[in-house]
């Protein structure tokens, strides 16, 4: 049912508890019957969820078992916290903790601009075709699998690569090899994003840039407001309820991003440069059997991330923004 | 190297991780969570004298080319006109079975797949033929194992062992001693050809546990290739290489990454047998040092002297920047079109589709191997056996005496040696559907090289390996009479042969995982060797495992050898 005809039917209930004189049970009860259409189409999602997302969950109980590959979760023993000990009394843990965060914030602070500066540029543009023909090109990249990226940047940035050819044949003997080059793998990585993914994070942008009045910039036009005022008093302000949900969205991958990343190319610069949490559990817990580290790793990972979110989440709250979901306050 | 000409070469020859177990000296139970005991330690030489099958070499048979001398795989230059008959009975009564092994190339249709159905109707069994993603497998048997969900017919390659594998082997996997032990196996007469050492490695506490496929008598795991033809042009011709000197002032002479070719891929699996041992699981790791102890080759001087050459290599712009990369799936690319000289590699990278391919890319391309020799270029060189073979397949442990027989009569079939009516229909498939015969030998017709894939039917039973590349005699010829000149340098490292299990709390020290990183690499060498870590960081990682368990697994292992002995 619309809004708009619960509204005309008296039907709309506040958030806050319903009408005045019916008591909870009532008015739950009346919130269900209103909202039985969404809540139904919401029912594959939350079976799927349920099923591949929550079920699997309860394997996280290896965490603190000794577990056996023979006996099962059932029968292995249990470990208590030892699992948990161990992992952080492990050095490779603290530079797999460590490297993801640093990775993380250069990809995140060199990435997380250039979506926004395409979608204004392009928005700026009035030719149609040009804008559509520019926007297909910076998005088609994000189509392509982590592998093929990166060996689109071996091609060109490889030892054996177009760059290194070019260089050997003008007469430089040893060119630098920036896909084994340690040092300059953490800016590597952030290219290897944003090549990918800004064009398409750009869109999400641009939706939010067509949600801001015409008005608005008529009005400051009129006022004489330069360009560079118009986007900072009127352009940035419009997305930034966007921004700081996908800021905060970004917050909640920041352990666990880049698994399929750095582990193709962790042979080419090694675990010192591109170890991350979710690499270390992959090859402590699947690579190597040790299931119940694994586990534990992949339990501090999941925990971690939760607070990392709602950390984010309530600070944008606390900002006046509205997060992933608007505050009650 | 094998017979089997579509048997895909990359899992035989990169392969190189995993695990062959140790041994328990004083038996020791241990009880798992699900009640059964399981016992830790290998076999004594006692019970295998007692329950190895007898070996019952072939009668008859094709007389090779060139005949094996100190176990090389004999070569056949020509593929016989005239094939034998060695199963004379339908070896299947009708039933179902699913036989899940490793592949590694394009996986067949299932649903009308001649090879399959001409199979199947020769063994008169409904055989579902399974073939998994090879380049997983490491990862998919130990779900497998872990979740019940294990096939009537399993093959469990020794570099894909899931951990504490022995255990499995006593709860989940059939006991074929009843039926295989000494002269019971002369019922199956195709699998009593197949070597006694082969046998061995699939002997689990006492028990025959597997059946050992792809048997080789001279099994290094590991050549040392280079471009024959690069080298004539160049005006070098055959190379002299008797020492890591000789290797490496060659490969200064051959580097050129100006015309982007460079001396060498990673050679790194290959630089354990200039020093006379082995380097990486499974390959037997366990030597002595000088007091006798028990020790494994990461804590030897060879290791460290190894390292250190291959690094100069490194350091001196010689390897490929693919292969500093680590890209080590496209090796042989590189070496096809001639951007690398001199590869490592496993024998069976020998072969007809080898040259098909290194044609493709030059016409003129030539595959050669230098022949072994000692890191200082003084001595004989002594070179490290591998495993006789990396792959063993298994029965459920829920199958009936009579499925287990009928299995077994499926197995003989399939092991059926070269020259055999059945050797020919398990390799090429029905003949004038799936290959026709030419004066070169079966060749496949379009509806074969679609549906013929016999990689899984070979890892679950196939005769020992003989060299044969119908079609390409000089390939037979060149790496018959290497492998001839070869195997006379084969020694048989400690504990050759022997499965061994360890207990439960040693599993995790006996995958040597700082030592064997995913995808076949040795991890922390890998790292040295390009200067990413030094041997300081190399030895800290030998300490930080021997705390971590390898002392206690080294403990172990004494008394393994105490009381079974190490070979």
């Amino acid at each position: 049912m619309a809004t708009r005809e619960l509204v005309r039917t008296g039907k709309v209930l506040t958030s806050r508890g319903g009408s005045p004189g019916k008591s909870k049970l009532a008015v739950g009860w009346a919130r269900l019957r209103r909202d039985k259409s969404l809540i139904l189409m919401t029912v594959p999602a939350g079976i799927l969820l349920l099923v591949f997302g929550y079920t699997p969950m309860l394997g996280l109980i290896m965490a603190f078992q000794d577990y056996d590959l023979y006996d099962g979760i059932l029968h292995s023993p249990w470990a208590g916290f030892s699992n948990f000990q161990q992992l952080f009394t492990d050095p490779g843990f603290w530079h797999a903790l460590t490297n993801t965060l640093m990775l993380f914030s250069i990809q995140l602070v060199l990435s997380f601009p250039i979506p926004i500066a395409l979608a204004i540029m392009l928005d700026s543009i009035l030719s149609r075709r040009v804008r559509s023909f520019i926007q297909s090109v910076v998005t088609i990249p994000h189509f392509f699998s982590m592998v093929m990226v990166i060996s689109i940047f071996d091609q060109v940035l490889g030892g054996s690569g177009l760059l290194d050819t070019f260089l050997r044949s003008h007469g430089v003997a040893n060119p630098p090899d920036l896909m084994t080059n340690q040092g300059l793998f953490k800016f590597l990585q952030a290219g290897e994003i944003i090549w990918k993914e800004s064009g398409w994070n750009m869109i999400v942008y641009l939706a939010a840039l067509a949600a801001i009045s015409p008005s608005l910039y008529e009005a400051a036009a009129v006022d004489g407001a330069s360009w560079r005022q118009r986007t900072w008093r009127i352009t940035l302000p419009g997305l930034r309820p966007i921004m700081v949900l996908l800021l905060i969205l970004n917050l909640g991958w920041a352990l666990t991003f880049g698994f399929e990343q750095m582990l193709i190319q962790t042979p080419a610069v090694g675990t010192g440069a591109a170890d991350v949490i979710t690499t270390f559990a992959y090859r402590n817990g699947i690579v190597q059997g040790n299931y119940s580290y694994g586990a534990a790793a992949g339990l501090f990972l999941g925990v971690t991330s939760v607070i990392l979110i709602v950390a984010a989440n309530k600070v944008a709250h606390l900002l006046g923004e509205d997060g992933l979901y608007r505050s009650r306050q | 190297m094998t017979s089997a000409p579509h048997l895909s070469r990359r899992g035989f020859l990169t392969a190189a991780a995993g695990t062959a177990s140790a041994v328990a000296a004083a038996p020791l139970l241990s009880a798992c969570g699900t009640g059964a005991a399981i016992t830790a330690g290998s076999t004594s030489a006692n019970t295998l004298a007692k329950i190895l099958p007898t070996y019952t070499p072939f009668a008859g048979g094709i007389k090779p080319d060139y005949p094996s001398i100190d176990g090389s795989e004999p070569g056949y230059l020509s593929y016989p006109t005239t094939l034998v008959h060695t199963v004379s009975e339908t070896p299947g009564s009708g039933s179902t079975y699913n036989a899940i092994a490793p592949d590694w190339g394009a996986i067949p249709r299932t649903s009308g797949n001649t090879y399959y159905n001409a199979l199947n109707a020769a063994l008169g069994a409904n055989m579902q033929w399974q073939p998994t993603n090879g380049t997983t497998i490491q990862t998919t048997l130990p779900t497998l194992f872990a979740g019940n969900q294990l096939p009537d017919w399993i093959e469990v390659p020794t570099f894909a062992q899931p951990p504490g594998f022995g255990q499995a082997v006593q709860t989940k996997l059939a006991d074929l001693t009843p039926y295989l032990s000494g002269d019971k196996i002369k019922e199956y007469p195709n699998l009593a050809a197949i070597f006694s050492n082969g046998w061995q490695q699939a002997i689990w506490n006492n028990k025959i546990a597997g059946i050992p496929t792809v048997v080789s008598g001279f099994a290094t795991g590991v050549f040392l290739y280079y471009r024959q033809d690069i080298l004539d042009s160049l005006g070098i011709g055959t190379p002299s290489v008797n020492s890591l000197a000789d290797l490496y002032d060659l490969g200064k002479e051959v580097n050129d990454p100006k015309a982007k070719r460079w001396a060498f891929d990673d050679i790194w699996q290959f630089m354990c047998f200039p020093y006379g041992t082995n380097f990486t699981p499974p390959q037997y790791i366990w030597t002595t040092d000088s007091k006798g102890n028990l020790i494994t080759t990461f804590e030897t001087e060879e290791i460290i002297e190894a390292m250190n050459w291959e690094a100069s290599l490194f350091k001196a712009g010689m390897v490929n920047p693919e292969a500093v990369a680590g890209n080590t799936g496209t090796a042989k690319q590189r070496f096809w079109s001639g951007q690398n000289v001199i590869t490592a590699d496993g024998g069976g990278a020998w072969d007809a589709a080898d040259v098909t391919s290194g044609t493709a890319s030059n016409k003129g391309y030539v595959r050669n191997a230098f022949n072994f020799f000692t890191a200082d270029g003084t001595g004989t060189p002594h070179v490290a056996l591998s495993p006789p073979t990396e792959y063993v397949s298994y029965l459920n442990a829920n199958l009936k005496p009579a499925q287990i027989k009928e299995l077994l009569r499926i197995a003989n079939y399939l092991a059926a040696p070269f020259g055999s009516y059945e050797f020919t229909l398990v390799n090429y498939g029905a003949k004038n559907v799936d290959y026709t015969v030419t004066s070169d030998g079966p060749v496949l017709t379009a509806t074969g090289n679609k549906d013929v894939d016999a990689v899984v039917p070979i890892l679950l039973a196939s005769p020992n390996n003989v060299i044969s590349n119908p079609g390409f005699p000089e390939v037979t010829r060149v790496s018959a009479q290497f492998v001839q000149r070869n195997a006379k340098y084969q020694f048989k490292p400690l504990f050759y042969g022997m499965n061994i299990t360890v207990p439960n709390d040693l599993t995790t020290a006996d995958q040597f995982a700082p030592f064997t990183g995913s995808g076949g690499i040795n991890y922390i060498m890998y790292e040295v060797v390009r200067g990413r870590s030094t041997i300081a960081d190399y030895q800290s990682t030998v300490n930080e495992w021997l705390r971590s368990g390898g002392t206690k697994l080294k403990a172990f292992m004494e008394t393994v050898r105490a009381k079974y002995g190490d070979a």
